[in-house]
């Protein structure tokens, strides 16, 4: 290894310098160091003294090139001594990088030139007065690129325990901090993705883990597979996972869905039934693929509505499928309480009512619905988000579709509601109407919720859509993000994704985003493990990191900088600041 | 400093390069690829490398070859005491001006008659330690001439000096210099390469 490599690999000295390119297409730098000495995905910096600005970019390829073709083809170690051959390569072939140039920054005063100058440069930049933008121009020939430094990127993505950021994992190369804003995660919609085995779920342990540790958002998780609240053990390595009640047992509760729920064998904090009356017609709607309902149900259940107005779902479970009795005469007619009495009274189809009853029957015989609650447990959660704590809903039992849509939909549309309710009474002006609390639902498998069939119809989608208007946002979490609705995915603020193998799913990741030709085959090659590519509106510029593993240091870590932070505030407290 | 070996005087110049003269006996201090002074004055000296030795006929030299018996006499006194020098091309590869080594070409050539010398060890390696191998681009100048066994020559002869005074460093980056001025022209440079391999091959194979 050359000075020069070495000096690259430790302290980030230059790795090559910028041949061109422009503001349309990448930049071009050649290396001056080993392509091996770099991966994609590395943030550079372009860093010229000379120039007004200092660039921020990625390596989204890397080509090797020639001063002319003939000495690539040509076989020189077979030609010359192993030492002229070694001398030629290094002067005739090299390796073109391609940065995609994100953003750009006034850049300082010379620190050692001009100290002063540059302290009030720092602090401007401490104050947020300067920061790095969008590039709108490019460095000029031969600047310098180098890999970014730990200030580099603490600059760009923040620091560690300051504010509100979150270290999520560590530049691939020379493994320094990146970290994400909670507050700005959550300010719009999210989503994590990666192939079935790529970290998903432990990643988005890892943020859920942050945004309960951050405590200025609410976190309601629907685990469809009891997976976020209770211990668990990986299913790669067998190894103890701690779940998220075991490790803030104050801060989260877990609620079990029907009345008998057992999470893993234990009794959850407390348990959710839903009430019969709070199912709408279109709870059942949305589970038409799901119930293989047919086209006239909509027209049955306007009808039910319209009988039994909020009791139309318990008055339509009473009634008796294909129920006969024999009249005066002795002759077979339908039974008052059938179906077909009801549909001949309302002039509905009565084979397509017989249909939704006997297909309604798996919702009839959902022991989580009751005609009468034993607690309003549903006001308990809300309560609860709304008192800074945290709410995992196990599936428990119930892990089938069926379940998960129709709860999770009914859930998220009566909260939805109510902090809409509460949002418009805070803007209102309204005496004593605090401020909601920002609140983040994360959702499994969200395709299921949220494909091009049902989302216009849950309130998943809404959510998206509405981004923090009403102070909700989700948090979804999907292997499969191509059977999202563009629509929906192109609203995402911040996309972390693993390795995905399937072309559309990458396709699906980069929707809306620029620069999408040059993220993708980052995308297709990311390490199948612990590798993610984060991007999108949240994040200052899209960047790989390997991401923070989810083990006992991280716990360690995580409450050891709450610790910290309490510690600094009662010192500060005490000195009256 | 090693004695300083004058082995002719000077016929004609110009900028680029000059040619000289010396008897027939003096042929065998200057050889091909070795490096060459002009003294002009105690100041100011110019820097050559040899890249031409040749030998003219003459009227005597044509009888003497078609007649059936050549005598010793006439084979000593033709080759002692002959009229026509031995013509000598040299490169200019620079000068050196009060002290100070130049790798430009020299502002003005040598005159007639001037005393050429063979460079002694410490004065090639000064001239070809100075700067930063610059010197190179007069000898690959001129196409016409034989530039990859000149420039071999010179390696070979340099490294061996350079060596000897310690300067291990100096072939690779006389090697690379060279690359870097003859990548564009991949056939040349080849050819150059492979005349050095051949002669570092040689080399290792005497010294081995």
């Amino acid at each position: 290894m050359t000075e020069q490599q070495r000096s690259a690999k430790t302290n980030s000295g230059p790795l090559g310098i910028i041949t061109g390119g422009g503001l349309k297409e990448n930049l071009k730098a050649r290396l001056t160091i080993p392509a091996s000495e770099v991966q994609e995905g590395a943030f550079v910096v372009v860093d010229d003294k000379l120039d007004k600005w200092t660039f921020y970019g990625l390596i989204t390829d890397l080509q090797l090139w020639a001063t002319d073709p003939r000495y690539a083809n040509e076989d020189l170690g077979g030609r010359l001594s192993p030492r002229l051959a070694k001398l030629l390569r290094e002067q005739t072939l090299y390796t073109n990088a391609e940065i995609m140039n994100t953003l750009m920054m006034e850049r300082g005063p010379d620190p050692v030139t001009e100290t002063e100058a540059y302290f009030d440069w720092y602090q401007e930049v401490l104050d947020e007065k300067i920061r790095p933008q969008p590039a709108k121009t490019v460095p000029q020939h031969h600047a310098p690129v180098r890999l970014a430094r730990a200030e580099d990127i603490a600059l760009i993505f923040g620091e560690e325990g300051k504010k509100s950021f979150f270290r999520i994992g560590d530049t691939l190369e020379q493994g320094h901090p990146v970290c994400v804003n909670l507050d700005k995660l959550v300010q719009r919609s999210a989503g994590i993705f990666g192939a079935t085995g790529t970290g998903k779920s432990f990643l988005t342990r890892v943020i859920l883990a942050g945004l309960i540790n951050h405590g200025k958002t609410a976190v309601l998780i629907f685990d469809m597979h009891n997976e976020y609240g209770p211990d668990d053990t990986a299913s790669d390595t067998g190894m103890r996972v701690p779940g998220l009640k075991g490790k803030f047992p104050t801060k989260v509760r877990m609620v079990g869905l029907g009345r008998n729920a057992t999470i893993r064998g234990e009794r959850p904090d407390y348990t959710l039934e839903v009430a019969e009356s709070d199912i709408t017609p279109e709870d059942v709607l949305l589970l038409s693929q799901e119930l293989n309902l047919r086209e006239t149900t909509a027209t049955t259940l306007d009808a039910l509505r319209s009988s039994f107005h909020g009791d139309w779902f318990h008055e339509f479970k009473k009634m008796r499928s294909k129920a006969t009795i024999k009249d005066e005469e002795g002759k077979t007619i339908a039974a008052p309480d059938s179906v077909q009495v009801w549909a001949e009274k309302k002039g509905v189809n009565v084979s397509a009512a017989e249909s939704l009853h006997s297909k309604l029957g798996r919702l009839f015989n959902a022991p989580y619905i009751v005609e009468q609650p034993a607690a309003n447990a549903l006001q308990q959660m809300i309560d609860n988000l709304d008192n800074g704590q945290h709410v995992v809903l196990s599936f428990g039992d119930h892990e089938k579709d069926l379940d998960y849509l129709f709860v999770s939909n009914l859930l998220t549309r009566r909260i939805r509601e109510e902090w809409e309710k509460r949002t418009n009474a805070y803007r209102s002006g309204k005496q004593g109407a605090p401020e909601p609390r920002p609140l983040v639902i994360a959702v499994e498998e969200a395709h299921k919720l949220l494909n091009r069939e049902m989302a216009s119809q849950t309130s998943f989608s809404t959510i998206a859509r509405e981004m923090r208007k009403y102070y909700v946002t989700l948090l979804i979490i999907d292997q499969r993000p191509s059977q999202i609705y563009d629509e929906v995915m192109s609203q995402l603020g911040t996309r972390v994704t693993g390795w995905l193998g399937d072309s559309d799913d990458i396709a699906a990741v980069l929707t809306g985003l620029a620069g999408r030709d040059a993220l993708r085959g980052m995308l297709a090659r990311l390490q199948p493990k612990e590798e993610v590519l984060m991007l999108g509106w949240g994040v200052p510029m899209p960047i790989v990191v390997r991401s923070r593993r989810y083990d006992d240091a991280f716990w360690d870590e995580l409450l050891k900088f709450k610790a910290s932070a309490r510690k600094n505030n009662a010192v500060f407290d005490e000195l009256d600041f | 400093m090693a004695d300083h070996i004058e082995i002719g005087r000077l016929l004609r110049s110009e900028t680029v390069g000059f040619v000289f003269g010396c008897k027939l006996d003096q042929i065998d201090s200057p050889s091909f690829g070795s490096m060459v002074r002009v003294k002009m004055d105690d100041h100011y000296q110019i820097f050559g490398l040899i890249y031409d030795i040749r030998i003219q006929d003459d009227g005597l030299v044509k009888q003497l070859i078609t007649s059936d018996t050549l005598v010793n006499e006439a084979w000593l006194d033709t080759r002692g005491n002959r009229t026509v020098p031995v013509e000598i091309g040299v490169l200019a590869l620079g000068y050196m001006l009060d002290d100070q080594v130049s790798q430009l070409l020299p502002p003005r050539p040598p005159l007639s008659l001037d005393e050429i010398f063979l460079c002694t060890p410490e004065e090639i390696a000064a001239f070809t330690s100075a700067g930063r191998m610059g010197y190179l681009r007069h000898i690959m100048r001129d196409q016409n001439k034989p530039v990859a066994e000149l420039l071999a020559a010179h390696l070979k002869n340099t490294r061996e000096v350079q060596e000897a005074e310690g300067h291990s460093e100096w072939f690779d980056a006389a090697v690379e210099e060279l690359i870097t001025l003859m990548k564009d022209d991949y056939p040349t440079l080849m050819t150059v390469l492979g005349v050095v391999d051949e002669l570092e091959s040689s080399q290792d194979g005497r010294l081995g």
